[in-house]
């Protein structure tokens, strides 16, 4: 006997073993990031000599430097990047008719949904920590400013790292699944991505400290998921020194986020998989009446 | 069975009403009609990809409406596109679509190569399907479609694009399955040769109606009978009156030196047709007898014709008597 679900986590594992461009082109802008701008956006070298040292350090959130700081926003990027890519497999299958064909069969709605939502949802795990031993590699390079952590990280700490990296992956990937579900042409779906990709980075923390950011800004930064993903893993990484909160309500939050996302997915999942009534709510149904 | 609905104020269009049916267990049933006639939506709701807005419809005594998984557990689908993963071999199209019915490697690889090798692509089993012509595509189709050994099988347009001997093989197949394991067949076919040789009972869909149903033959009598085409040497007289004058002809049409004579029983009046025209002293250089076509059906049930070539024997029907699809209008 096996389960209907392992066949469709199969049938996306063979695909994406065999074409894994859209990690790498998920993986590209972080590393140029990390490369480029995390090298000259160095902000540790605008303060005066003779500063006291915690001054900086204080901005950062207790990193070492301006890029190990970055480093940890860039893997939270690294992971909504590819998440991006998530709903697209999506959109193909109702186009191809596989969707129609796996519908035809007695595999549940819901199995459909959560095997995509499971095995994108690690897929988007790779970047980010592809991103993480990038970013520690160049701390081992001379000339090249790299990702350093306070030698006392905690298994703790590590767990919290890992638990804000795999949360903050479901819930993007959930939310870019339900795009994928509710959009008909491949099109619009990287229409709607495109135009969320720089919002939700530029209204985060990940790429520079919300102390110097206006009140407005630090205000949507605080409820963003990314930061909320973000804050835990410096936390974990660099001490959790000037946090208004534990690490803990951090992770409640982006829960919160996760939650809500998914919901939304299963919502439009259930509506564009079931056979319904009407030529207009359904995805299926439209493809049929082509 | 009606869909969609037709929506209060809504400018939606209904694409089938009144479509009533019975379909018998080990039976080939033709589902014809022009193109947007209905016959895909049919389908659809009948393998519960869609749902209708009334009326009611069980396959194997299981509504599709109350039980779509039951449903979707019993039968088969062949779609009238290849609907395979390209970046996956024939093979693993199989395993895959197995495993969604709960069948893993163990149990059904061996069927799968039975499969493969019946439909011609065991060579090709481990390549890409990407790599696959039209026609592979077309039998990895229909192999997909009975990976799970289903006893009742809905074939949308199957052997569109194939060449002959694929669809001869084919139907050699499916003939097999029917034979052996009492394989119910529900197919919608373009070629109106193919349905006409293969299918016990045909129903003929036109605007979203069933316009017609039952057997080839029965339907290929209700067009009027035979035709005979009678040829006379150049120069010779008018037969029109002659004609007209034996028994059992309805019309007569003529073309110059040709008439198409409408009658009940072609073979009968070819003998009275000769000895008449020589004791009026008309030279005939040839006469033919067409029996009806399902083209001629069409033509006469649609007022438009199906496609231009086709002609073939009938077949005699032959069937079980309980019932596999039932599906009553509303």
């Amino acid at each position: 006997m096996a389960v209907p679900a392992f066949s469709l986590i199969y049938r996306e594992y063979l695909r994406w073993i065999r074409a894994p461009t859209w990690v790498i082109s998920g993986l590209m802008s972080p590393i140029l990031y990390l490369l480029l701008f995390g090298q000259a956006f160095d902000l540790g070298r605008l303060i005066p000599p003779g500063t006291p040292a915690n001054v900086l350090s204080n901005a950062l959130s207790g990193a070492p430097n301006y890029f190990s700081y970055f480093a940890v926003g860039m893997v939270a990027f690294a992971s909504v990047t590819a998440a991006m890519f998530s709903g697209a497999g999506i959109i193909f299958d109702k186009q191809l008719g596989i969707l129609q064909r796996i519908l035809s069969t007695p595999i549940s709605r819901r199995a459909v949904f959560l095997s995509e939502l499971t095995f994108r949802g690690m897929l988007t795990l790779i970047p980010a920590f592809l991103v993480v031993g990038f970013a520690l590699l160049l701390a081992h390079v001379p000339g090249v400013a790299g990702l350093t952590v306070s030698s006392t990280v905690s298994v703790l700490g590590a767990a919290q790292f890992l638990a804000a990296a795999i949360v903050l992956s479901v819930a993007f990937t959930a939310l870019f699944l339900s795009f994928g579900f509710a959009v008909q042409r491949v099109e619009s779906y990287f229409g709607v991505v495109t135009i969320l990709q720089l919002p939700i980075l530029l209204t985060s923390n990940a790429m520079y400290p919300v102390s110097i950011m206006p009140a407005w800004l630090q205000y949507l930064v605080g409820f963003n998921p990314i930061s909320l993903a973000v804050n835990v893993m410096r936390m974990s990484l660099f001490g959790t020194h000037g946090y208004a909160y534990p690490a803990g309500i951090y992770l409640l939050g982006l829960l919160a986020w996760a939650g809500l996302f998914v919901t939304l997915a299963l919502v439009l999942a259930s509506r564009a998989l079931r056979s319904d009534v009407s030529p207009k709510g359904s995805a299926l149904s439209q493809a049929i009446a082509e | 069975m009606v869909y969609p609905p037709a929506k209060p104020g809504g400018k939606g269009t209904v694409a089938v009403a009144g479509v009533t049916f019975q379909v018998r267990r080990g039976e080939i049933f033709g589902f014809l009609g022009p193109n947007g006639a209905g016959k895909t939506t049919t389908i659809s709701i009948l393998t519960t990809l869609l749902v209708a807005t009334s009326g009611r419809a069980t396959i194997e005594g299981v509504d599709v409406q109350a039980d779509p998984e039951g449903v979707r557990r019993r039968l088969g689908l062949v779609f009238q596109r290849s609907t395979a993963d390209e970046e996956l071999t024939g093979r693993e199209n199989m395993l895959i679509e197995a495993g969604f019915y709960g069948l893993s490697r163990g149990e059904i690889g061996n069927h799968v190569s039975d499969l493969l090798e019946q439909m011609d692509l065991s060579s090709a089993a481990d390549k890409f399907v990407k790599s696959y012509s039209g026609g592979m595509r077309r039998r990895l189709e229909l192999a997909v479609g009975m990976v799970h050994r289903p006893r009742l099988v809905f074939l949308d347009e199957p052997t569109l694009g194939l060449d002959p001997q694929g669809r001869a093989g084919f139907w050699r197949y499916i003939r097999s399955l029917r034979e052996t394991k009492g394989l119910t067949v529900f197919m919608t076919t373009h070629y109106l040769d193919e349905a006409d040789q293969l299918c016990d009972r045909i129903a003929v869909i036109d605007h979203g109606r069933i316009v017609a149903s039952g057997t080839p033959s029965e339907l290929k009598d209700g067009v009027g009978g035979d035709t005979l085409v009678v040829s006379t040497a150049a120069g010779a007289g008018d037969l029109t009156p002659l004609l007209r004058s034996l028994p059992g002809v309805t019309s007569v049409a003529s073309n110059g030196a040709t008439y198409r004579v409408k009658c009940s029983n072609g073979e009968s009046l070819v003998p009275k047709t000769v000895i008449a025209a020589e004791r009026a002293g008309i030279d005939i250089v040839g006469v033919t007898v067409l029996k009806p076509t399902l083209d001629e059906v069409f033509l006469h049930l649609t007022g438009h014709a199906y496609r231009e070539e086709g002609d073939a024997p009938s077949t005699s029907p032959s069937h079980a008597t309980d019932p596999g699809i039932v599906s009553r209008g509303k």
